[in-house]
């Protein structure tokens, strides 16, 4: 097979079909284009829940007067738990010296207080790759049952929103690339495949007179590829436009949108996504060879 | 270098070839004669397995063509020369092209490509319209590019059907003394045509087919 022959033809075939070819370009370039938004959007998603475990904890407060063994007890259960990263012991007198510091300045709100309210607790972290609804939930549903623990709060409305979030989001992101790249397929595979009944005359010629299916098959692949590679450049093009010319103008005026990120694994990734998906579809357009 | 044995073609509502034995030697230039849908054709198609054989067996250059693996069919074609009856031809590309299109399916490199094409145009005579398209070429023309185009690989055989269909007496005389040039140099030939002069006073065999069936051999 001569490969510079066939990158020879393929080029021929992309000035000779250019209008069908750019359509397809311009086609699978708004696919990745649309797909790469999802996938800033998951990735932002991700990125901002990703940083929940770190400042994530469970406080245990503990009833009045506990005996030391008791308290012992509790946090020896609690280390016993693979979720669990650290326990930290904190009396009601350091709660109130860091209830003093945060307050600061409106300090005054506890004066008249007399006696300190605040009781005696227990702060739990759990490993980063371990904070999860379901995880928290039955490391609190042991402890419930243990004597001494007065109350736990870890905020579980809010534990579930986020990650019911980021669920939706991933599931929802997933589903709209896969009918996107399938989309971007059958962009490939549809313009390939009309290429390919055009030139079935050809193609026949070629076969009489001794090509190998690779000698056949290669000018459509390359042309699929670039295909694919085109789009996916336009579209990494698209997304940095959009990033850099309306996002972070944007961000200006909405101080939130200074949060998001570019991934820049993108700028190799789209490229290769469009060449892959050129190669696909074109791949599947030629179809079996037969004699 | 070719042996038929018993083969037989159908198609779906009538036999194109019946029980057909033949045998070309290496080297041998032979013709094949009979009136249009006597079988020719198929006969041809048969070698270069266009058309797969119903019955019987088929030997080219020691390869038997019924257990010939898929992969195996574009080694078998290199390896034969066709000057198809109505030539293939590729309109998009000039003479030159066309030509050269059969090394390049060898993996021939440039130079060694240029060479050969213009060897071939020379033996054919069409030197001059090496940058002309299809199109602008006379039939007569047209055929003598399919016969450069079956000849530039020197092929050990080469299957030529009606290639004077399209030219006059003069000009079928230079196909044939074409042929007879390429032959000495040690190809085997096997020409399918139903004109008779074509054949006449050669001294080479001549098959005669009649509705499918072998109906005779003769010299011509």
């Amino acid at each position: 097979m001569s490969l510079p022959y066939s990158f020879k033809l393929a080029v021929s075939s992309m000035l000779h079909e250019k209008w069908i070819n750019m359509l397809s370009v311009l086609t699978i370039a708004a696919g990745l284009l649309f797909t790469a938004i999802i996938a800033v959007t998951i990735y932002n998603v991700d990125m901002l829940t990703k940083k929940l475990p770190d400042r994530f904890s469970v406080m245990v407060f503990l009833k009045e007067n506990l005996p030391q063994e008791e308290l012992n007890n509790i946090i020896a259960i609690v280390k016993k738990d693979n979720s669990v990263e650290n326990v930290r012991y904190i009396p009601k007198d350091d709660a109130l010296k860091e209830l003093k510091a945060t307050l600061k300045n409106t300090e005054y709100v506890l004066e008249g207080l007399g006696e300190n309210p605040l009781p005696d607790s227990i702060e739990i972290k759990l490993k980063s790759d371990a904070v999860s609804p379901d995880t928290v939930k039955q490391l609190t549903t042991v402890m419930k049952d243990l004597k001494g623990i007065d109350e736990i709060e870890y905020g579980e409305k809010f534990l579930s929103s986020i990650y019911s979030l980021r669920l939706g989001v991933k599931t929802a992101g997933f589903v709209f690339a896969a009918i996107m790249i399938s989309g971007m397929i059958f962009v490939c595979y549809s313009t390939i495949k009309l290429l390919f009944y055009r030139k079935v005359q050809e193609i026949e010629t070629y076969k009489l007179l001794g090509a190998t299916k690779g000698f056949i098959r290669a000018p459509f692949i390359i042309e699929g590829a670039a295909m694919g590679l085109a789009g996916g450049i336009l579209s990494l093009v698209g997304i940095l436009l959009l990033y850099y010319s309306v996002i972070l103008k944007l961000s200006l005026t909405i101080p939130l949108l200074k949060a998001l990120f570019f991934p820049i694994n993108l700028s190799f990734i789209l490229p290769l996504t469009g060449l892959f998906l050129g190669i696909l579809g074109a791949h599947i357009a030629i179809g079996r060879i037969r004699y | 270098m070719i042996d038929f044995k018993d083969v037989s073609k159908h198609y779906d509502n009538h036999t194109a070839l019946r029980k057909i034995t033949i045998s070309v030697s290496k080297g041998e230039m032979v013709f094949i004669t009979g009136p249009s849908g006597s079988g020719k054709t198929t006969l041809l198609k048969l070698i270069y397995l266009s058309e797969k054989l119903d019955e019987g067996h088929i030997t080219v250059s020691e390869r038997e063509l019924e257990n010939l693996k898929d992969s195996e069919i574009p080694l078998l074609r290199r390896n034969i020369g066709v000057v198809f009856q109505d030539f293939k031809l590729l309109n998009n590309r000039n003479v030159f092209e066309n030509i050269a299109l059969a090394l390049r399916i060898r993996g021939e490199d440039d130079r060694e490509l240029k060479s050969r094409v213009f060897d071939a145009l020379k033996i054919v005579n069409l030197r001059h319209k090496a940058d002309s398209y299809p199109q602008a070429l006379s039939g007569g023309e047209q055929q003598r590019v399919a016969i450069a185009r079956a000849i530039v690989t020197e092929p050990p055989i080469i299957l030529a059907d009606e290639p004077t269909g399209n030219v006059d007496p003069d000009t079928a005389a230079g196909i044939i003394k074409t042929f007879k040039d390429i032959n000495a140099r040690g190809s085997t030939i096997l020409i399918a045509s139903h004109n008779r002069e074509l054949f006449r006073n050669t001294g080479r065999r001549v098959f005669k087919l009649e509705n499918g069936n072998l109906a005779g051999e003769e010299l011509g």
